[in-house]
């Protein structure tokens, strides 16, 4: 199991919580989850995941004109999405306790 | 920069291309920002966008994994359950296309149905052209289109929409997506249309059919039976109408004498129920009617339709009115019997 794999579930949760501290357009939403240590994750997948959570209702767009580069679309959590977020957060947290429980009784952690 | 808008044209036609397979409304939705999206990503670092993002299949595939792999809320399933209704839908139209094809001579049914499609173009036009009808002249109208009830104007109405409507369907496929939207949208009211005016049309020919038999029946609705007399003012029995191209004109029911004598009641001839004459010698001052008509009422039809020879000997041979006037005006006038029509005591017979 490579981390690809893992990103699939959580990258919503991700983008989310990127998005949590201040909003971001595609490009640099990219680049601050692969700062924060995603590495693999790919830009059609944050764009696919913008796309999917916009379309849910989870995001607002607002376009921001820039002088020098091309107009930037950049994406807001709304009320809708912070709930989101918290929630997945809350069953993350418990899946993860139940994740690290099951691999310490096996003594498989690091 | 026109270079860089160039390879982002083309990246996204073929990431579109890639997912070819996805419903339309799924794939613009998916794609509508891409090429936004591309030119910050091509504003941010160096080389082509290939290099940076790989071959647009690949990056197609991934879209396609991360806008549709992860549920997202409880909309989003819905989409992708009328998504994937969609494709199971194409697929049988697909299946149906390559089904018919072959009998009507054609590899697909589709094949066939391009072929008819100026055909459509021109039955548009003349469609357009009746609705405008419709609405501009009202409801009589009949296949030829006018306008304002004009139809020279209507004739040039017709001509100009056909061939706006050819001109439209060639240039179809060049058409951006609102205005084939609309032109979609306009078709299916043209076709709707049709269907109504067909269905209207069909309905107007039943109606037009009922109509004509209960007219030439209401004239004579309350006809029970017929009485004839001749310039004497003889009842005639045995009577026979015929019309002119000699078609028995039946007019009321037999509902006395002998019934069921000889099949159809309807054949007997005129009047059927001789005792209720109107006019005759029937009455206060005239003798028994019974006796002075011909006990034999009317069961032969070889009898030819005139009035019996027999003379009838009456009790009043010194009645004075006769009647003068024709047979005709006679039953119209008072419907009460009058004793004083006798014109019985003629010699002659």
């Amino acid at each position: 199991m490579d981390t690809t794999q893992l990103l699939k579930g959580v990258l919503d949760m991700a983008v989310l919580a990127v998005l949590r501290e201040e909003d971001g357009y595609g490009y640099d939403i990219l680049r601050r989850l692969r700062e924060a240590g995603l590495e693999e994750v790919g830009d059609a997948s944050v764009y696919g995941t913008l796309r999917r959570l916009f379309a849910a209702g989870l995001l607002t767009t607002y376009v921001v004109p820039s002088e020098s580069g091309p107009h930037r679309k950049y994406y807001s959590l709304n009320a809708a999405g912070r709930d989101q977020l918290t929630r997945s957060g809350k069953l993350w947290r418990s899946f993860a306790t139940t994740m690290d429980s099951l691999l310490d009784d096996r003594g498989m952690a690091a | 920069m026109t270079v860089v808008q160039q390879e982002i044209t083309d990246y996204v036609a073929r990431v579109r291309a890639a997912l070819a397979d996805l419903p339309a409304t799924q794939r613009d939705e998916l794609t509508e920002d891409l090429a936004d999206h591309l030119s910050e990503v091509a504003a941010e670092a160096e080389g082509t966008l290939v290099e940076r993002l790989g071959e647009p299949e690949t990056y197609a595939a991934e879209l396609r994994a991360a806008a549709g792999a992860a549920p997202g809320s409880g909309g989003r399933n819905l989409d992708q359950r009328v998504a994937t209704a969609m494709v199971r839908l194409r697929r049988r139209l697909n299946a149906i296309d390559t089904q018919f094809g072959p009998p009507l001579g054609y590899a697909t049914a589709s094949d066939f149905l391009r072929l008819l499609r100026p055909g459509w173009w021109v039955l548009r036009g003349y469609l357009a052209a009746m609705l405008v009808t419709v609405m501009s002249t009202g409801d009589s109208f009949g296949l030829l289109p006018r306008f304002g009830g004009e139809l020279l104007a209507g004739l040039i109405m017709l001509v100009g929409f056909v061939l706006a409507s050819i001109w439209l369907g060639r240039r179809s496929a060049q058409l951006t997506r609102w205005p084939r939207s609309a032109v979609q949208v306009a078709s299916a009211v043209l076709v709707i249309f049709a269907l109504v005016g067909l269905v209207n049309a069909e309905g107007q020919h039943a109606n037009d059919y009922y109509y004509d038999q209960t007219s030439t029946d209401s004239q004579y609705v309350r006809v029970r039976d017929v009485f004839v007399y001749d310039s004497e003012g003889r009842l005639v029995e045995n009577a026979r109408l015929f019309d002119q191209d000699g078609n028995p004109i039946r007019l009321g029911y037999p509902d006395c004498g002998p019934v069921s004598e000889d099949g159809n009641p309807l054949l007997r001839p005129y009047p059927y129920c001789v005792d209720r004459a109107p006019f005759g010698p029937r009455g206060p001052a005239g003798s028994d009617p019974a006796a002075t008509l011909p006990s034999t009422p009317t069961a032969e039809p070889t009898s030819t339709p005139t009035a019996e020879p027999t003379s009838t000997p009456t009790a009043e041979p010194t009645s004075t009115p006769t009647p003068s006037g024709t047979a005709t005006d006679r039953p119209s006038g008072e419907p009460t019997a009058t004793p004083a029509g006798t014109p019985s005591p003629t010699p002659t017979s």
